[in-house]
């Protein structure tokens, strides 16, 4: 069984596993980003980890997104550029140790979500979050990630799912839904969609998973969900451990090609989108030929097709958080708007460009990582500032990974927003649902 | 006469070798990083990536002023002193009525140029804004933190072309003037050569660094 390690010893092997993961990780699009930082730090002002510090009246440079990429920086330069090589013969190269290793997973794993806003900002067009990445994979490497995410990543390997849901358990929980929400949901049957929900959904907003499947009823389509590929999200990204996340889509195209599916409806999840839609076509190049929609985009695509209705406004004034992976990184962006503003009476954006909408706090696996909660409660901050802008409490959402760091985040800080799932929304509104 | 034999050296042997400096240590960092390649990406891109590409090389840094009002009370010195000075600075390299028979020696004849009044106004916003810049990355914590001595050496260097050329043309009289003109010369030859081996080659990696942001975009179906 496939397992990712995690070392407290952190010697000399691991600081050279480190560097040649780096180094093996350059190709063209890397190095040009790695050299054509001006450092003007602009970033900084984009990050919400920063901006969040900022809030709090104090400045800490070294979330600047550009700076965490700098160890990485000095690694290309010395094995690529010809006056690196001259340093790092006369001795005056990159020395790493366990020091600079710890600071990496503070500045790769608590402090960045890879939500990409960085990159946006940048003049230069640096994708930060690429950088980030291979940093990220570099200290999984060497055994470096947070426990908390290895010990879920290693769950998901085990068990099928991070949160523990293995077959029986996805059975029950799918019994549970039908029965409580008195709604159908065919089980691994031959059909044309597959609907792939989280076990954050599952576990924790169990009417999304009927909302979904209300949908689902209403549009008319052949659908089923699948024993084997129960579970949407994909550890391997948070960890940047290509076999890890090769390894939970290789379940998913298995459920997929089982049951004789075309496409596949990605949950309200980002990384799980991200994996299935941008990720699996490159680890599977001559196997995947699956098309992936998010459930956002599935509802937008049936609107448009005139295959659902949406009958009646069921709230009053909302607001909305774009899932970073599904939206600035994933494309599905005028989707949910479109929705909003056929679902209430006043949807108020809380940004002038939806690209320049900020992150819950807790993406890229932080929510999971018990010692970034400070990061990501500093991040909240600037998120409850947006919020604020708009005098909005309902914030409807289409990620189930948001929607509970969010809660969480406000939570502790005793903010009364209400966050809605679009899909639980929709559901609502459909001809015939609740009101 | 020393003036006189400086001068010719400069503008002879020493212009033509960092020129052909600039251009071989230009041409190799850009083909170094071109060459380490690309994996192929087969996810299906969700709108045009080349010609996001495209778009992105000739619209990036405009539309990063799309988060001006978020980022201008915290950074205005560089939005508007960046501007300023790139506007300043690349003006005058190709377009100050000093350069033109310089194009002209390389290019064959001569490009038009600016009027000596746009031209003293540009000098001297790209001067003022490139003081600014520096005071202001000595100052700003994120600065500093990101701040090597490149960008310092870089500063003073572009600096010093900047002054001693507003010098040469506007207050250097008499017996000076050559003087002014030698050091104008010597440190745009240094800044010349300097440049492949800094991080004001960074208008060379621009097109790299943008062309494949936007086709990430392009493939993401976002707008920038």
């Amino acid at each position: 069984m496939m397992k990712v390690e995690k070392t407290e010893e952190i010697g000399e092997r691991e600081a050279r596993l480190f560097y040649e993961f780096c180094v093996a990780s350059i190709n063209a699009e890397v190095a040009a980003y790695l050299e054509s930082c001006v450092r003007c730090g602009l970033c900084a002002e984009a990050c919400l980890f920063y901006m969040g510090e900022n809030i709090s009246g104090k400045i800490d440079p070294t979330l600047t997104p550009a700076y965490k990429a700098d160890l990485l920086r000095e690694i290309y330069k010395e094995n690529f550029t010809l006056w690196g090589r001259i340093k790092k013969t006369l001795g005056m190269g990159v020395k790493i140790d366990e020091k600079e290793l710890k600071e990496q997973v503070k500045l790769a794993f608590y402090t960045c979500t890879m939500c990409d806003r960085c990159t946006k900002v940048c003049p230069m067009g640096i994708d930060t979050p690429r950088l980030v990445g291979i940093v990220r994979g570099a200290l999984t490497s060497v055994g470096m990630a947070p426990k908390d995410l290895v010990d879920a990543t290693n769950t998901a390997l085990e068990k099928g799912s991070p949160l523990g849901v293995d077959v029986t358990t996805f059975l029950q929980r799918i019994e549970f839904i039908s029965e409580e929400w008195e709604v159908e949901i065919p089980v691994d049957q031959k059909a044309e969609w597959l609907y792939i929900p989280s076990s954050i959904e599952l576990m924790k907003f169990p009417s999304s998973v009927a909302a979904a499947a209300k949908v689902f009823h209403h549009a008319g389509i052949n659908w089923t969900v699948s024993t084997v590929a129960h579970e949407a999200t994909n550890f391997g990204l948070f960890l940047q451990d290509r076999e890890v996340s090769k390894e939970l889509l290789r379940r998913v195209l298995r459920g997929a090609k089982e049951l004789e599916v075309k496409t596949i409806i990605a949950p309200e999840c980002g990384h799980a989108y991200q994996s299935m839609r941008f990720v699996a076509p490159n680890l599977f190049p001559s196997e995947w030929d699956l098309k992936v929609l998010n459930i956002v985009e599935f509802i937008y695509l049936m609107l448009e097709e005139g295959r659902l209705h949406i009958k009646k406004k069921v709230v009053d004034r909302i607001t909305l958080h774009d899932s970073c992976q599904i939206g600035r990184r994933g494309g599905v962006l005028k989707e949910p708007r479109y929705i909003l503003k056929l679902l209430a009476e006043n949807f108020v954006d809380s940004v002038d460009m939806p690209e320049k909408n900020i992150c819950c706090g807790g993406g890229g696996g932080v929510v999971v990582v018990r010692d970034a909660d400070y990061h990501r409660q500093k991040a909240f901050l600037t998120k409850a500032e947006l919020f604020d802008k708009t005098g909005v409490k309902n914030v409807a959402c289409y990620c189930a990974n948001c929607m509970l760091a969010l809660n969480k985040s406000a939570q502790e800080f005793n903010r009364d927003y209400k966050f809605i799932s679009i899909v639980e929304l929709v559901a609502d509104a459909l001809e015939g649902g609740e009101s | 006469m020393t003036d006189i034999l400086l001068y010719d050296l400069i503008r002879g042997h020493l212009l033509k070798l960092s020129v052909y400096a600039f251009f071989i240590g230009i041409a190799y960092r850009f083909f170094r990083v071109l060459f380490l390649g690309l994996p192929p990406d087969y996810a299906p891109p969700k709108g045009k990536p080349i010609l996001k590409a495209i778009e992105k090389v000739l619209l990036k840094p405009s539309q990063a002023w799309r988060f001006f009002l978020e980022v201008f009370a915290h950074r205005g010195i560089q939005y508007v002193g960046g501007f300023l000075f790139h506007l300043g600075f690349l003006g005058l390299t190709f377009f100050v009525p000093q350069h033109a028979f310089l194009w002209g020696d390389i290019l064959g004849f001569e490009p038009p140029y600016l009027p000596q009044v746009v031209a003293d106004i540009l000098a001297y916003s790209a001067l003022g804004s490139l003081f600014a810049l520096t005071v202001h990355r000595i100052f700003n914590p994120v600065l500093r933190l990101l701040t090597g001595k490149d960008e310092y050496l870089a500063n003073f260097l572009i600096g010093l072309v900047l002054f001693s050329g507003l010098l040469a043309t506007r207050w250097a009289g008499g017996a000076y003037y050559l003087w002014m003109l030698n050091v104008h010369m010597l440190s745009a030859c240094v800044l010349i050569l300097y440049i492949p081996f800094s991080r004001l080659s960074h208008f060379v990696y621009y097109f790299m660094s943008v062309f494949f942001y936007g086709r990430n975009v392009g493939k993401r179906g976002v707008s920038f």
